[in-house]
């Protein structure tokens, strides 16, 4: 079992702030609430059950990176930074026509609510896998032969969605390198509770009773432009006709996103050439 | 640089035109008939004397270039053995590399003629900047497969044992202007225009 011997670890034990909180300042919002209208009373209450929470998108932040995304999505935060192409350390036949993509995806340790350790546990990499097999088929693999794109995803606050918000990035950074893709790949995710469902969960939100039947969490990946899912990922237990209801919910709010990310592809791409033209007038 | 006058922006996955109208070029892919933008960036026309123009979307920033068969390279010699030289790719073309890539020139690929009497230490030392044309991609165990054997191609910079750049006096001989002493190189024959004063 690796253990991280580099990093100070904080302390074994330790306890909630809220805990100390005195009465009167009323009760703390994160209490999860177990009955359905109170847990969509506050990040609810200005929008409905399908509509996504409103995304900030920024490229092109990390300078030593070929492409860079920020994303904010209510309160979750994350920062994609892409390196690429290079040439490949392990080599097999397949890597001779095409060119690989190696996906990291990690959750910062004060991202969650609970401490989460440096090292990547088996969540991570199951997260990370779904996140390779979804941008796959969306990178024009078959352009870069002998070769490796790097995407790193840095969740640094996890507020519920964070898989569906770091395939979206992914896509942005790659798309602000440089890399020719066929389209972007956007990411939606849905928590079923019963007999409703709740579009890009919050963290409170995607924990739900175990009593009720039809519970499960459902992330989708849409290409917008040729409309084709290239990943899917669902946990719990959901009917067929559940399912394929969420899927389309999830395909309708993807397409949604679309248009904001494409604005900010369109502003970096304008940014970046803004810049190139600057330095080559100065250059003269 | 040529700055596109009045260029249309445009992001990818957007439908540019029908396969009938043009031949898909760089940064473009066809698919169900139309030909899509693969890349962001401005979108060039250019009738290149084919029957169709060819559309291409390109970026400002340097093109992603990778070595390609045929292509003329730029590459630093860092390790040389009895059959091979092992070297770094720096430049493809013109454009530097963010990231090196390696290649191998093989013993029989430095020269055209008498390729079994060639000994490696005579054609190029570890440290040499050498101009070489890529001839395949490799297999799964090789890297780039590289080649010199052509007047043009051949080692452009070396320096001597002694440190001071050399200069070529034949094809196959540089002399150092501190010492005087001559070495053997496969040297490459530039042409006159690249040439500084």
């Amino acid at each position: 079992m690796p253990v991280d011997n580099k990093r100070v670890c904080g302390p074994e034990e330790s306890q909630s702030p809220w805990l100390f909180l005195q009465q009167t300042r009323g009760q703390p919002t994160w209490v999860p609430q177990t009955r359905e209208s109170e847990r969509r009373a506050d990040s609810r209450r200005r929008r409905g059950q399908v509509d996504a929470r409103p995304m900030f998108a920024r490229c092109g932040l990390v300078s030593q990176a070929k492409g860079s995304a920020y994303i904010e999505a209510g309160n979750t935060k994350l920062i994609c930074s892409v390196y690429g192409p290079r040439e490949t350390e392990r080599k097999d036949e397949l890597d001779m026509r095409a060119g690989r993509l190696v996906c990291a995806f990690r959750l910062a340790p004060f991202s969650c609510a609970k401490r989460c350790p440096w090292i990547q546990g088996s969540q991570e990499k199951d997260l990370t896998l779904s996140l390779q097999e979804s941008l796959q088929p969306g990178v024009c693999l078959h352009r870069y032969p002998r070769s490796q794109i790097e995407v790193n995803v840095l969740v640094l606050e996890n507020d519920g969605s964070a898989l569906a918000h770091a395939i979206t990035c992914a896509s942005l950074a790659l798309a602000d390198a440089g890399i020719e893709m066929y389209d972007l790949v956007i990411g939606c995710s849905l928590r079923q509770d019963g007999a409703a469902y709740l579009l890009d969960p919050t963290c409170c939100e995607e924990t739900g009773d175990e009593s009720t039947e039809n519970q499960g969490s459902l992330t989708v990946a849409l290409l917008p432009a040729l409309n084709q899912i290239s990943g899917l990922l669902s946990t719990g237990e959901m009917k067929e006709a559940t399912m394929v209801g969420a899927i389309r919910v999830c395909v309708e709010g993807c397409q949604r996103l679309y248009p904001a990310a494409q604005q900010c592809l369109l502003k970096s791409v304008r940014r970046k050439v803004h810049a190139r033209s600057t330095d080559v007038d100065v250059g003269r | 640089m040529a700055l596109i006058e009045k260029p249309q922006m445009l992001i990818l996955g957007e439908r540019l035109c029908s396969i009938d109208d043009c031949i898909a070029g760089v940064g473009t892919y066809s698919r169900h008939g139309y030909i899509l933008a693969s890349l962001a960036g401005y979108v060039l026309k250019k009738n290149e004397g084919e029957v169709l123009p060819v559309i291409s979307v390109v970026r400002e920033t340097e093109a992603q270039l990778l070595p390609d068969v045929g292509a003329i390279v730029t590459c630093k010699v860092t390790s040389i053995n009895p059959r091979f030289v092992k070297v770094h790719i720096l430049y493809v073309g013109s454009t530097p590399l963010k990231d090196k890539f390696r290649g191998t020139i093989r013993k029989e690929d430095i020269r055209a003629t008498e390729k079994d009497k060639v000994e490696i230490y005579k054609s190029f030392r570890p440290g040499d900047i050498v101009l070489s044309k890529v001839i395949s991609l490799g297999d799964v165990q090789s890297n780039y497969l590289l080649t010199t054997a052509e007047n043009e191609l051949g080692v452009v910079v070396a320096y001597s044992e002694a440190g001071a750049q050399m200069v070529p006096i034949s094809w196959c001989e540089m002399q150092c202007p501190r010492t005087h002493a001559k070495e053997f190189r496969k040297v490459a024959r530039v042409q006159p225009e690249y040439l500084q004063a």
